[in-house]
Formats: C-alpha cells, structure tokens, sequence
C-alpha cells in the first residue's frame, strides 16, 4: 500500500443504507414532534417526511433508493398483516353472526357508495370498480399503531381489529378478482384472464397455510418461550413474504391467511400472542415514512374535488354499514359511531395494491393511481387523528398511555 | 333518628354477591369492558341484579334473598348463564378466582361513577390495586344485636372461611405462596380487620356515630371489615371468600354461612370474645397463607389446632342446620374436598404445574366457571 487508499474519497457519497437509515430517523423525530408539539398521532408525522422527502418533493427518497427500500416495506407490512391476521377470532365471527353481517355490510355499502360515486364522475366501471374495492380496506397499520400507543383494549379495539381483518381480506380478494377484467380489458386471453387470479389466490393460500401450519409446530416445539417465538415469528414472516414475491402471488393475502390460520389452527395453543413490542416502532416508522414517499402532494392538488368523493363515499358506506349491523353485535350506538370513526383510514395496503396493478398494466395504475392514492393522502394524515380520537372518546385507552 | 336503623330480616335467609373477572379471549388478561357487557346483561336479567365494581375489569352479581339452597343454586346458575350469553356477544370470558393470576394493576382502569373516583383520589394505588374477586355472603338477623352478636360468633370461623374459598395463589405473574393472596391487597385499607369490640346495636351505634363526626367515615360502606352489618338489608355479610371457581362452590359456602349462623344462634354459641381477637390477625394470616394445612391458635384450649380437622368437625356439627337436602348435600361436597385436599388454590397451582403458563390457567379458569366442574384437563 503506498497511499492512503484506505481514506474515503471526497465528496462522500453515502450509501443506500446510510441514507435509508437517516430518513428514518428524520421520520422518528418528526413522528416525535407531532406527538409533543401539536399532540397527533406520530403517524402524521412520518407520513410527512415520507411525502416530503420522497419523489414528488425533494428527492431525496427517489424512485431507485425507493425500489431499494421496497424490501424494508414488505416486511414491515407483512409482520403488520400476520399480527392483524392473528388478531381475526373465526370462532367469535362464527358465534356472534351479527359480527359477520356488520363486516359484510360496512364493506359492501362502502364499495358500492364509492363505485356509485366514481361512475357518477365518468371515471370508467373498471377503474371505479377496482377502486371500490381498494376503498373497503381500512388500514391495519394505523389501526395497530394507534392502538399500540394507546394501549386500548375494550369492545370497540376487539371489533375494529376483527372488521378491518375482514374488510382488507375482502379488498385483497376484490381486487385480484377483477384483475381478470384487467385482463380482458387489455386483451391478455382467455386463460391468462381466468389463471392468472386463481393462480393469486390459490397461492397465496398454499403459502399462508403452509406458514402457519410451520409455525405452529415449531411453537410447539420451542415451548412459551416469547423470546424464542419472537425470532422464530419474525423468520417465519421473513420466509413468508420471501417466498409470496419468489412464487409472484400476493404478499398481502398470503400474510393475512398466515396469520389467521396460524391463530385459528393452533388447537392447542402453542403460539403465544405477538408482541412485536419496541421492534414494532422500527416497522412502523419505516412502513409509514416509506409509504408517505409512494404517495404525492400533487395528486392531492390534481384530482381534489374527485379525492373528497371518493373519501366522502367511503366514510358514509363503513358508517351506515356500522350504524345498522353493529349494535346487534352488543356494541353500544355511540361506541358503534366511533367504530366507524376508527375505519377511515388508509394507507400502505392501498398503495401497495395501486402498486401492483400499475406492476401489471402501468397505464392502468397510473389512472387509478390518480384516483385513490389522492384519497389515501386525505385518509392517512387525517384517519389516525380521527382513530385516535375515537379510541379516547370511547375510554378505551389506558390512564398513562401518553409516553 | 340514626342512619343506622337495622331493618329487621328473616333469620337465616341468605343472599349472595360475586365479583367476577372479565378477561378477553386472545391472551386472557382482564378487559376494562364492564361498561360495555353491564347494560347487555341488565337487559336480560330475570331475577337478581348485576352492579359495576371499581374497576372496568369487573362485574358485580347479586341473587336475591332465599331461604333453602337449592333456590339459590339455580339463581346462580341461571346468573352465571346470563352474563355468559352476553360476554360471548362481545367476545369476553368471565372467570372465578379470587384475583387475576397476571394482571398489571397499572392497567386498571377506574368505573366511572363519581363514589370510585372518590375512592381512587383517596386510596391512590391501592384502589387500581383492590382489582381482586370477593363473594360476600349475607345471613338475615331478627335485630341488630342478634347481628353483633353473630359477628362475633361467627368471627371464630373467618380461617374457615378464607380456607375454603381460597382461589388467589398467584399475583401479578407470579405464586406469593399464599393460598388466598387477595386478602392481602384488602389489609392494606385502614378500616379493614374486624368489628371493634361492641356488645350490642346501641354500641356500635354510638362507635359509628363517633367515627362519622371524627370524619373518618361517611357511611358503613367505608369499613372494610371482615364481617360487617348491613343495617339497610337487615344482615351480615361475610366478605373474606374469594370468589370461587365455580358458582356451585359459591352457592356451598353460603350453604355453609347460613348452617353455621343457624347452628350459632340455635345453641347460643359465641358472642364477644376478647381472646379470639388477640389472636384472630395471626390465625386469618395463616389461613390465607397455608389455607387447609394451616395450623391455628385455639386460644381457649392453649394449643394448635390444624384447621383442617376444626373444618371437618365443623361441617358435621352444622350439617343438621342445613336449610335443605341440596344445602346439607352441598356442605358434605365442602367435606369431601377437604378431605382429599382438592382447593381451588390448588387447582390453580395445578393446572399452571400442567400448562406453564398463567394465560392457559385463566383460559381454564373461564372454561371451569361455565361447566361447573373443577376437573383438571387429560
């Protein structure tokens, strides 16, 4: 050696990581600011730096570091749909019927006021079609998250998490089903049309049930031991989302039916219930900051007047749904007003699956794009305001929850 | 005109009230959804009555006044089926014991009513921490002195007791090695232990009275004793058993409350005895920590005896009192699970030895509480 080679050169140019690693920690203290300065949910926050640090603003998280940090996404969202999954109790759903209509309800007035709305502004009944099923949705990150910092627990924290378990399910499927009129729009073929949405369901399906079934056994094996079940969840999560993208179906249906049949097959309840814990506010302020960076400032100002139809649409459908089914449920009227309050918002779930039509027929997913994506800016900034807002006035948090 | 006129009852009627645990059914710890399961329940109530507790976590039920055993047990039940109904409704399971095995006591959340926000300013901690399950078992009195007279009698058998409920060995996740723990969180209260040393009505009158104008208390309600009159209802109430596993072990021991205070009055046993208090701290501890092994202090014979022998004798002495052939049948099930050792505590103990894991113990709990039947899993 006879320079200093082992110097860097100047100008530094930090690496992916480096700069991964700096906006999330951007994120973290505008999430933190949010909560001490004006007292929102810390989502809002890393939302923000998502929007305003990514593509459509600064830059600085462009398209490439973005596709780099895809991976963090999937995995935060994965470990965020198994727990939501887990937290679906088939056995209530099957003794307390009124559950399953509400669920039912809130999901199909919400897709048909939101398609109804959306053929109203000329937007085609494909387009309107695809984007009502998305509308059905509600986010489980927010709702995990919120819930996590509020420490909520009570009859509205158990509905919303089994009723937004329910409704991403119906999305997720909605949408891979009408994947087979994409396909015929654009004239992919017949078999194509057909096999291509089985072989999304089918398979995710297979590699849900082939999880759950793995993870069960090992947790029988490991024992209660929750810090071993903990890595042993996480790798499962890991392998999971790894093999869903390797085999091309649906992360997202393949972790919901992971984590449902892992929870409602454990006969002899091997698995402890998931507490991520402090690893959870990694994920979350990856997924949000990194989801804000996939949605655009422009879109809101594009298309507004078509986002507040859409949003308006939405919230109507899940509120009339609720007001009607939920208190046969046993749920109290205004406790049933606030659950619906608690199932605005939206957020990664959607914007992943925008992601995967525009993947399939990019111009397609650049004009539903247009659509929803504008209304999920209006739904995640404002829903966790409104969720949180929900759970308190409801007294479902607990004294001392405000760190 | 006092606010203690003690309204006449008929003798050895009895009257029940459970705490009850609301848990949920993902990990089992306790739900603050007593507001949301309460006016459910209350909707479908045929007979007795369901009351908040302090906190959100727990649920009051009350039957009403009955005169033989067999009457009270089908209220129980038909109680214990009706907030079961309603708990499956919102997804929660109720449990016996007397305390939650895991619970963190800084969850607790505070029933809204203006008497718990009261007590929760005053007592601080140790209100969130008064989250424990009790059975208080009422006995009808002809008149206040009878009832005095009774307390005190009855005072003799308070190890008896808390040895045959006893249902709270664990704690905050972990075994305190005490057979009945919940009785240790109700010591903490300064007006708890037992009824001061008064003859008669006229002197406990003017005991209360004294106490009110001190301002130490505004109304009976703020004596935690072990035994209190009830003046409004005419009774006393026996309120050191945790709440038991099953109804039908709940509806036992009043069986056995109401044996022993007819067995009591009907043999004019007891009355005051300054003896018994010297040592009645140190012989409720033992029963509490050592429940049917513990070894009393008998002041009157200088010596110990284990509680375990006193409480056969006892059920075979009051078994004649009975109040029906359910009642004596209900207390020679009391003696048989005496004998072979079979607690509630040990139950618990048990079936944590089998699951190893407290979550499982409170699943099994809320599984006995509906069936009925204390029998450890295959």
């Amino acid at each position: 050696m006879t320079s200093l080679d082992f110097l860097p050169t100047f100008p530094l140019v930090p690496g992916d990581l480096a700069l991964i690693g700096a906006i999330l920690l951007v994120g973290l203290v505008s999430g933190e600011l949010f909560r001490r300065l004006l007292r929102l949910p810390r989502i809002s926050g890393y939302l923000l730096v998502g929007i305003a640090l990514g593509p459509g603003a600064l830059d600085l998280l462009d398209r490439e570091l973005l596709a780099t940090a895809r991976v963090v996404l999937d995995v935060a969202l994965g470990l965020i749909l198994y727990e939501l999954g887990s937290r679906l109790d088939l056995g209530w759903v099957r003794r307390n019927r009124w559950l399953l209509m509400t669920s039912v309800a809130e999901s199909a007035l919400c897709f048909a006021l939101v398609y109804a709305a959306l053929l109203w502004l000329a937007v085609s009944p494909l387009h309107a079609a695809v984007a009502a099923a998305i509308a059905m949705g509600s986010a489980p990150s927010v709702l995990l998250l919120v819930i996590h910092d509020e420490r909520a627990e009570g009859a509205l924290t158990e509905q919303a998490l089994n009723l937004t378990a329910l409704n991403n399910i119906f999305a997720v499927v909605a949408v891979t089903m009408l994947l087979a009129y994409m396909h015929l729009e654009y004239q992919a073929g017949v078999h194509i049309m057909l096999l291509h949405p089985v072989y999304l369901l089918l398979g995710s399906l297979a590699v849900g049930y082939a999880a759950a079934a793995l993870t069960v056994l090992f947790a029988g094996w490991l024992g209660k031991r929750e810090d071993l079940q903990f890595v042993m969840l996480v790798s499962m999560v890991l392998l999971a989302v790894g093999s869903a993208l390797a085999l091309r179906v649906s992360v997202l249906l393949t972790l919901l039916a992971f984590g449902v049949l892992a929870r409602n097959r454990d006969q002899r309840r091997c698995l402890l219930p998931v507490e991520f814990g402090p690893a959870a506010q990694f994920f979350f302020v990856a997924l949000f900051v990194l989801t804000g960076a996939y949605l655009e400032w422009k879109d809101l100002t594009l298309v507004g007047g078509a986002a507040l139809v859409y949003v308006g649409a939405r919230v109507a459908g899940k509120l009339l749904g609720i007001l009607v089914f939920a208190p046969l449920t046993g749920l109290r009227l205004r406790k049933a007003a606030l659950l619906g309050l608690v199932l605005t918002p939206m957020a990664a779930v959607a914007v992943v699956l925008v992601q995967m039509t525009t993947e399939i027929y990019p111009a397609f997913g650049a004009e539903l794009g247009a659509i929803v994506l504008s209304a999920v800016v209006v739904l995640a900034l404002l829903g966790p305001v409104a969720a949180q807002l929900a759970f308190r006035l409801a007294g479902e948090t607990r004294q001392g929850a405000a760190r | 005109m006092s606010v203690l006129d003690f309204r006449r009852s008929e003798p050895f009627t009895c009257g029940v009230e459970l705490e009850l645990q609301i848990v949920n059914r993902r990990d089992f710890d306790l739900s603050g959804s007593a507001s949301d399961l309460l006016p459910l329940v209350e909707k479908q109530l045929q007979s007795g009555e369901v009351k908040p507790e302090i906190t959100q976590s727990m649920l009051e039920i009350a039957t009403s006044v009955h005169r033989v055993h067999a009457d009270m047990l089908a209220e129980l039940r038909s109680l214990r089926d009706v907030v079961a109904r309603q708990a499956e409704r919102l997804n929660l399971g109720i449990a016996g014991g007397g305390a939650h095995p895991f619970q963190r006591w800084t969850d607790r959340r505070i029933f809204a009513t203006p008497r718990f926000h009261h007590l929760s300013e005053l007592y601080g901690y140790l209100a969130k921490q008064f989250t424990v399950f009790g059975q208080h078992i009422h006995i009808g009195c002809e008149s206040g002195d009878r009832a005095i007279g009774l307390i005190h009698a009855m005072s003799r058998y308070i190890p008896h007791f808390i040895a045959l409920s006893a249902s709270s060995p664990f704690l905050q996740g972990v075994d305190t090695a005490f057979e009945s723990a919940r009785l240790n969180s109700v010591n903490a209260f300064p007006l708890s232990g037992h009824l001061p040393a008064v003859r008669n009505w006229a002197e406990f009158q003017t005991y209360f009275d004294s106490m009110r104008e001190l301002k130490v208390v505004s109304s009976m309600k703020d004596f935690y004793w072990d035994i209190r009159p009830k003046p409004e209802y005419g009774t006393i109430e026996v309120r050191v058993c945790d709440t038991p596993l099953t109804v039908e072990r709940a509806g036992a021991l009043a069986a056995f409350g109401q044996a022993l205070a007819r067995c009591l009055v009907e043999t004019g046993t007891g009355g005051l005895d300054a003896d018994l208090y010297r040592v009645y701290g140190y012989n409720r501890f033992l029963a509490c920590r050592f429940g049917l092994e513990a070894e009393l202090v008998d002041v009157e014979r200088r010596e110990k005896v284990a509680l375990r022998d006193d409480l056969l004798d006892t059920l075979q002495l009051v078994r004649r009192f009975a109040s029906d052939a359910s009642g004596a049948e209900a207390l020679d099930q009391l003696a048989e699970d005496v004998q072979r050792r079979g607690s509630d505590s040990a139950w618990l103990r048990e079936t944590y030895r089998r699951t190893s894991s407290l979550s499982d113990v409170v699943r099994s709990q809320c599984e006995v509480w509906q069936s009925g039947l204390r029998v450890l899993e295959p």
